[in-house]
């Protein structure tokens, strides 16, 4: 299991955008994927569930990666996190 | 089976005064007669205080962080003391931290009671409420504030009456299976996150988040709006959890009960849910299945267990080695239909 914080870097924050990128990242990847934010625990393979964390600029991502191909999964998914989705 | 990660339990430590002022407000009809100063004060105890006592001089025992409450009874006390008394009495109780007082039963406060409230920033409020319905009503209202929540990944249907809340991998068809209950007349609660809120002891209250309620994602489609596009009917706001159903594809060596009778449960919470897994095979109508679950829940509650009536029947044949024909009818009587 890997368990990483990340921190959400862009103006816009966890925009819908994002949100589909996110998952449609996770989706490649066998292994189960959550986000938690502010004791909310969700799937991150679900576009509901990343949109509900409503997360901005600042606010701190505890990503969970388990299973089959979670070191991709996680190093594809905490670049794309870091680099504020290409954004500014 | 399901397993609940200590990341998605969150429970409030405590509430500030005002937002309990805010949200509580128009549910107890409540009245503020004093300025806003003791709004930053917590409350952190669900419990429920009136003072009476400690009115009357013992304060050894006295809950000072409880919300307290001020019936008729302390109110009459107070207005039979001379007014430096009064002053002594509720500087008495005023040295402790009071989150905040609520009058009872229409009580209006006197002069004095308002201005030493607002010097010692404690906020006063004002109910039509009796007490007894008041106390039952606001600590309810804690309760469930400071309730443990438990996010989860699922959908939560209304079908038949019976709360069932399907879990099981992404892009497993929970979602599929809920947009066809609906279709079928069902009510959804929540897709993709459920927040499960302990209700008391032994109850699990589900709803979805303020912000996406009734919307769902269809896998190839998008997203959608099921409350607009089916109608009132076909949602509801929040459902008691009183079944868990797990999705998975059919494996061979997967245990899948056969008789009904090796119920399994699961704990959330200590509270403890029936448990269903439900392998996913071509031609297997998941939906119908549901329905039917929700019925056999239904008729268990109402104390009819098909799979033990059937069991039953089995060992009285057994031992009774009844002289009946195995067919189910015992004679046709020239019924040629």
């Amino acid at each position: 299991m890997i368990e990483k914080t990340v921190k959400i870097v862009n103006k816009a924050g966890l925009h819908t955008r994002p949100a589909a990128t996110i998952v449609k990242l996770a989706a490649r990847h066998k292994c189960e994927f959550f986000i938690s934010k502010d004791g909310m625990n969700i799937n991150g393979k679900s576009i509901i569930g990343v949109m509900t964390l409503a997360a901005e600029m600042g606010s701190e991502l505890v990503l969970t990666f388990e299973g089959e191909g979670e070191e991709a999964a996680a190093a594809e998914i905490i670049d794309y996190i870091s680099r504020g989705f290409d954004e500014q | 089976m399901i397993t609940i990660d200590q990341k998605a339990v969150s429970r409030k430590q405590s509430i500030s005064v005002g937002f309990f002022f805010k949200n509580a407000k128009n549910k107890f009809s409540l009245k503020l007669y004093s300025d806003e100063s003791g709004f930053e004060k917590t409350i952190y105890d669900q419990n429920l205080h009136r003072p009476g006592l400690a009115l009357a001089g013992f304060v050894e025992t006295f809950s000072y962080a409880r919300v307290q409450v001020f019936g008729n009874t302390e109110m009459r006390y107070l207005a039979q003391l001379s007014d430096d008394k009064k002053r002594e009495t509720i500087e008495r109780i005023f040295q402790f931290t009071l989150p905040c007082i609520i009058l009872t039963n229409n009580n209006e406060p006197f002069p004095m009671l308002v201005e030493l409230c607002q010097k010692h920033q404690i906020a006063l409020f004002g109910t039509p409420f009796g007490t007894t319905k008041l106390v039952y009503l606001v600590s309810d209202f804690l309760d469930d504030q400071f309730a443990p929540r438990i996010s989860i990944h699922g959908s939560l249907v209304d079908v038949y009456g019976v709360g069932i809340l399907f879990v099981g991998k992404s892009g497993i068809g929970k979602s599929e299976v809920a947009l066809d209950l609906v279709e079928r007349g069902h009510r959804l609660v929540a897709d993709d996150v459920i927040i499960l809120t302990k209700k008391g002891e032994g109850i699990l209250i589900g709803a979805g988040t303020n912000l996406t309620k009734h919307f769902m994602e269809v896998r190839g489609l998008g997203l959608i709006d099921v409350e607009r596009m089916f109608g009132i009917r076909a949602i509801r706001y929040q459902k008691r959890l009183e079944i868990i159903v797990e999705l998975e594809v059919w494996s061979e060596n997967g245990d899948y009960t056969r008789t009904g009778l090796d119920g399994q449960m699961v704990s959330i919470q200590n509270v403890e849910i029936p448990y269903i897994k439900l392998p996913i095979l071509p031609g297997k109508n998941i939906t119908v299945i549901s329905e039917v679950i929700a019925l056999n829940y239904l008729l268990r509650h109402y104390g009819y267990d098909s799979a033990a009536v059937l069991q039953d029947r089995l060992n009285q044949k057994i031992h009774h080695k009844m002289e009946e024909d195995t067919r189910g009818v015992d004679y046709f009587e020239h019924d040629f239909e």
